[in-house]
């Protein structure tokens, strides 16, 4: 367990490292496992590739059957690679009934969601990144309790609130609710990259003529964007994501396509093919998008627990 | 929208104690004005759709909400403690809470052990193996939930399921046609991998990064003064993973203890009675059999469970959140 530690700091040299280390040097001197440590090196790399093949193998089989027509899904002996690969699943998914409905839905709901949520999170990121003021602390906090607690729990409330509002069964009252959903970690996700902006910055833009509006939208924007675009992914993946809200709020016809997604195996007794179809399809923009952004999310949650 | 007037850098700095002349002071107060202009639409929001229905979900857990109430608009009846003595008095509330607990804790101490015996596996492998390694659990993690619990689902069908042929494949064992739902700890067995195998990229990949960060040279010392691999791991690297590890821990017992996406999809959105845990309780009771109050105080009574453990992290947090 403890080895890995050692391996690497023979193995890799830092570009600040003197190259008059060099590694093989060190392996003949200090470390009395070296035999012990090559057949190590392999056991480690063999249980790595296990790993991941284990981890891929689920992703892989729904793509594997996707492309399956249904006497190769419907077999207990599996086919590895689809004999005869089809693209009909992914036409009776696109042909189903709501696909596109549902589709036009998700986009507006996610977009609307994300672009007021960002504005009103970046506002109040800015307070809290840049000011001291009086209950600051206090703001910071009911944004991380808020951020712990689990929405599902306070979906009861919301349902009646919303019913009483007659914004159930409506795109508008999803949008509100998304908004939430995604905004305390706008804040949070959006404070540290306004932090990485040197104040220095702001200061040197006052100094010279500058106006706070001035300041905000020649240094401060442009200097986030990266973070506003981090920003407004993640809300895209988590409203994309969401289905129970929209699912409990409205009835289908305004469903998002991750409702659409669910329905389809509780009503049609699951045919897996074109399930699996479209659900290749469902998750292929939040790949993408979580791709570009994966450094981000992993950070923002933990960041700064450890100080090197 | 801000103030537009020049200003001095003052404001922006943490000094306090600048000299302030009494034209400055004006425009002192009129930015002292800036933070809670910025402020005040995320408090609205919060205050709105959180706040609120924080209070309104108390209120509702002291109450006799009915359909009847819903669809004419009255305000339900106040019951007292009705609803808490109701779910408190039924052992099928305790089993819940034991299930719920046991389930979260199987599931934590696994994703972390996993997650921290990859991390630690990563930095052993050569590059290329790591980039497999890290492609594979990057397409994991971006997975949404409901398409790796429809993914795992098809798995472990009964008919035509990878697995049971898998299992089949083994002398003397009959798998075919087995069906993973009857006997429930079978059952949950699936769902723990299922949320072990999504939360492990997570966790690896954070405590990767945290590794990256032990210093070299304490390593090496320790090497010098004659530590083996684990004196090293338990002297050296852990100490400083720990915070991390801390925090990686808080969060995943969090999201464990509300597991709610897999059980409800996997069981086809019609979870049985052996298959719920406080999430799913709360839920059905409200939304499937209409049952608001009841359904509150079970959310009430989950979230009072989780306190301590929100506390944790919302102090760690706060602590860097309050530091820059």
């Amino acid at each position: 367990m403890g080895a890995p530690t050692l391996r690497v700091s023979q193995h890799r040299s830092r570009p600040g490292t003197p190259p008059a280390r060099p590694p093989r040097r060190r392996r003949n001197t200090a470390d009395p496992h070296v035999g012990r440590s090559r057949t190590g090196s392999l056991v480690a790399n063999a249980a790595g590739l296990l790993f991941a093949v284990v981890m891929a193998f689920p992703v892989y089989w729904a793509i594997n059957t996707a492309f399956k027509p249904v006497n190769e899904v419907e077999t207990f002996t599996p086919e590895f690679v689809p004999r005869h690969p089809t693209l009909s699943n992914f036409a009776s998914a696109l042909n189903a009934p709501n696909f596109l409905t549902d589709l036009k839905n998700s986009v507006i709901v996610t977009v609307c969601a994300v672009v007021f949520g960002l504005i009103i999170g970046f506002l109040g990121a800015l307070a809290i990144a840049r000011f001291r003021f009086y209950g600051r602390r206090a703001l910071i906090l009911v944004i991380l309790i808020v951020q712990m607690i689990p929405f599902l729990s306070l979906l009861i409330p919301l349902y009646l609130t919303m019913n009483g509002l007659n914004l159930t069964n409506s795109l508008t009252g999803v949008v509100i609710v998304y908004m939430v959903l995604v905004l305390p970690y706008t804040v949070w996700m959006l404070r540290g990259f306004i932090i990485g902006v040197p104040r220095e910055l702001d200061e040197a833009a006052l100094v010279d003529g500058c106006t706070r509006w001035q300041t905000f939208y020649r240094i401060i924007l442009p200097l986030t964007a990266p973070g506003l675009v981090a920003a407004s992914i993640y809300g895209f993946i988590q409203t994309w994501n969401e289905f129970i809200i929209i699912n409990t709020l409205n009835d289908s016809g305004k469903w998002n396509l991750m409702a659409w997604l669910a329905s389809n195996q509780t009503l049609r007794g699951t045919t897996w093919g074109p399930l699996m179809a479209a659900a290749t399809l469902t998750s292929l923009p939040v790949v993408v998008f979580f791709l570009i952004i994966q450094r981000n999310v992993a950070t923002g949650l933990t960041a700064g627990a450890v100080k090197g | 929208m801000v103030s537009v007037e020049p200003s001095t850098r003052e404001p922006l700095d943490r000094r306090v104690n600048m000299p302030v002349s009494a034209l400055a002071g004006r425009r002192r107060r009129g930015r002292q004005a800036t933070p809670y202009v910025l402020a005040l639409p995320t408090l609205i929001v919060i205050a709105a759709l959180l706040a609120y229905p924080i209070v309104k979900m108390i209120m509702l857990s002291f109450q006799h909400l009915t359909q009847r109430d819903l669809f004419t608009g009255e305000s339900p009846s106040w019951i007292g403690l009705g609803n808490y003595t109701a779910v408190l008095s039924d052992s099928f509330f305790w089993t819940v809470v034991v299930r719920t607990v046991v389930v979260a804790a199987v599931c934590v101490l696994l994703s972390v052990g996993l997650g921290l015996a990859v991390a630690l596996l990563m930095r052993r492998v050569t590059p290329w193996v790591r980039i497999l390694m890290t492609v594979a659990m990057m397409l994991v993690w971006s997975m949404p939930q409901l398409v790796s619990t429809q993914v795992f689902g098809w798995l472990v069908d009964a008919d035509w399921g990878v697995l049971n042929w898998a299992l089949d494949k083994i002398p003397g064992v009959d798998y075919t046609n087995h069906s993973w739902w009857v006997n429930p700890v079978q059952g949950w067995t699936v769902i723990v991998i299922l949320v072990v195998w999504g939360a492990i990229p997570f966790i690896a990949i954070s405590l990767y990064a945290g590794l990256s960060q032990v210093p070299r040279e304490l390593v090496e010392a320790a090497v010098m003064d004659g530590a083996g691999p684990w004196a090293v791991f338990r002297s050296v690297t852990f100490p400083i993973l720990r915070p991390l590890v801390g925090i990686v821990t808080t969060l995943s017992a969090i999201w464990d203890m509300g597991i709610f996406t897999q059980i409800y999809v996997i069981r086809g959105s019609k979870p049985e009675l052996d298959y719920y845990n406080l999430a799913i309780y709360a839920y059905q009771e409200a939304f499937a059999k209409s049952q608001y109050s009841p359904g509150a105080a079970i959310s009430i009574l989950t979230v009072i469970l989780m306190l301590g453990l929100m506390a944790f992290y919302v102090r760690q947090m706060f602590r860097i959140g309050d530091a820059d």
